[in-house]
């Protein structure tokens, strides 16, 4: 199955998981809610049904894509009484995250890339894995973004805004390790500023960490 | 947006018009392919009318030079507005993409 058949939250919620246990990589405070706000705003970007520039995020085509994730945000989008900034969206989808984020393991689920898992610590405390049942996926998509970190292709937008949202959420760091793509952080960076969407995400956690520091400076 | 098209010597130049937003991305899409298909390998994209560009048409773009570069031509971009030159440069579109001063210099380029 062809990874291009996910959706951006699939994606990330996929290369998120570590892939031998099934917890999630690490990332900045909100990381994960603002990356999967904009796999969202992308989805809908692609499906032609929103455009944005630096301004706003405006609805060009208000129907529904049949994706019913999606199709929730958009009409967040359709009955908003004016165009509002991108940054405000991945705000308010950031607080969505839980829906994002179950919808999208549960259809990686049902579509058998992962399996649930749930654990007992101290007989006690429940807790919730997803490890991998079938690499191709990840393999597939993260072997097509190293060939492009690697080389010097232009990349199709899609992988564009995935890179992009990748490295806003600080995953790409993870996912893309070592001295090999360290020598290639300029053309990762070049990468990941393609796509609008992604670069706010990456504003958005870097204001929100900055905040946090000077909050836990102050306490000092 | 109007498109309008004209010929420096081996390369059709599209001379855009108003706004590439995400109404008329599909448009300049559908031109740069019915180019490809007609065996156009080298495309100068004319910005000096181009008000604005959005995230859709920046991906247009994008789209249109990767299409070229895999079917061994070109695409470049002449004459970008200051508002144009503005999103190219946040999106590392002037590192990436031909730019040029004039649509003269992208087709001799």
């Amino acid at each position: 199955m062809s990874t291009h058949q996910l959706t951006f939250a699939e994606e990330i919620v996929l290369l998120g998981l570590d892939d031998r246990t099934g917890a999630l990589l690490p990332m900045p405070v909100m990381g994960f809610n603002y990356a999967l706000a904009g796999a969202v705003i992308a989805d809908l970007a692609l499906a032609g049904r929103i455009d944005t520039d630096l301004q706003q995020l405006t609805v060009i085509r208000p129907d529904a894509t049949g994706d019913a994730l999606l199709d929730r945000a958009l009409v967040t989008f359709v009955t908003s009484p004016q165009p509002k900034p991108v940054a405000h969206w991945l705000g308010v989808l950031s607080g969505q995250r839980a829906e994002i984020e179950d919808e999208a393991l549960a259809r990686l689920t049902a579509r058998g890339i992962l399996r649930r898992e749930d654990k007992k610590i101290f007989w006690v405390f429940g807790l919730r894995r997803y490890p991998t049942v079938d690499n191709q996926e990840r393999t597939e998509v993260k072997t097509r973004l190293s060939g492009l970190i690697l080389g010097d292709e232009l990349p199709d937008a899609r992988d564009a805004i995935l890179i992009s949202l990748l490295t806003g959420c600080h995953l790409a760091q993870h996912i893309f390790s070592g001295p090999v793509y360290e020598a290639r952080s300029a053309r990762l960076a070049t990468l990941a500023c393609m796509d609008q969407v992604g670069r706010e995400v990456g504003s958005a956690i870097e204001a929100l960490t900055r905040a946090l520091m000077s909050v836990n400076l102050m306490h000092m | 947006m109007e498109i309008n098209e004209s010929q420096i010597n081996a390369s059709t130049v599209l001379t855009l018009t108003g706004r590439l937003d995400g109404l008329a991305s599909p448009v300049l899409d559908q031109k740069v392919d019915s180019l490809l298909a007609a065996g156009i390998r080298s495309i100068v994209f004319d910005c000096s009318g181009l008000a604005y560009a959005s995230s859709a048409g920046l991906r247009s773009f994008l789209a249109a030079a990767k299409k070229l570069k895999s079917a061994g031509g070109r695409a470049s971009f002449a004459t970008l507005t200051p508002a144009v030159h503005k999103v190219f440069e946040l999106s590392g579109f002037l590192t990436v993409l031909a730019i040029y001063p004039t649509a003269a210099s992208a087709a001799n380029g």
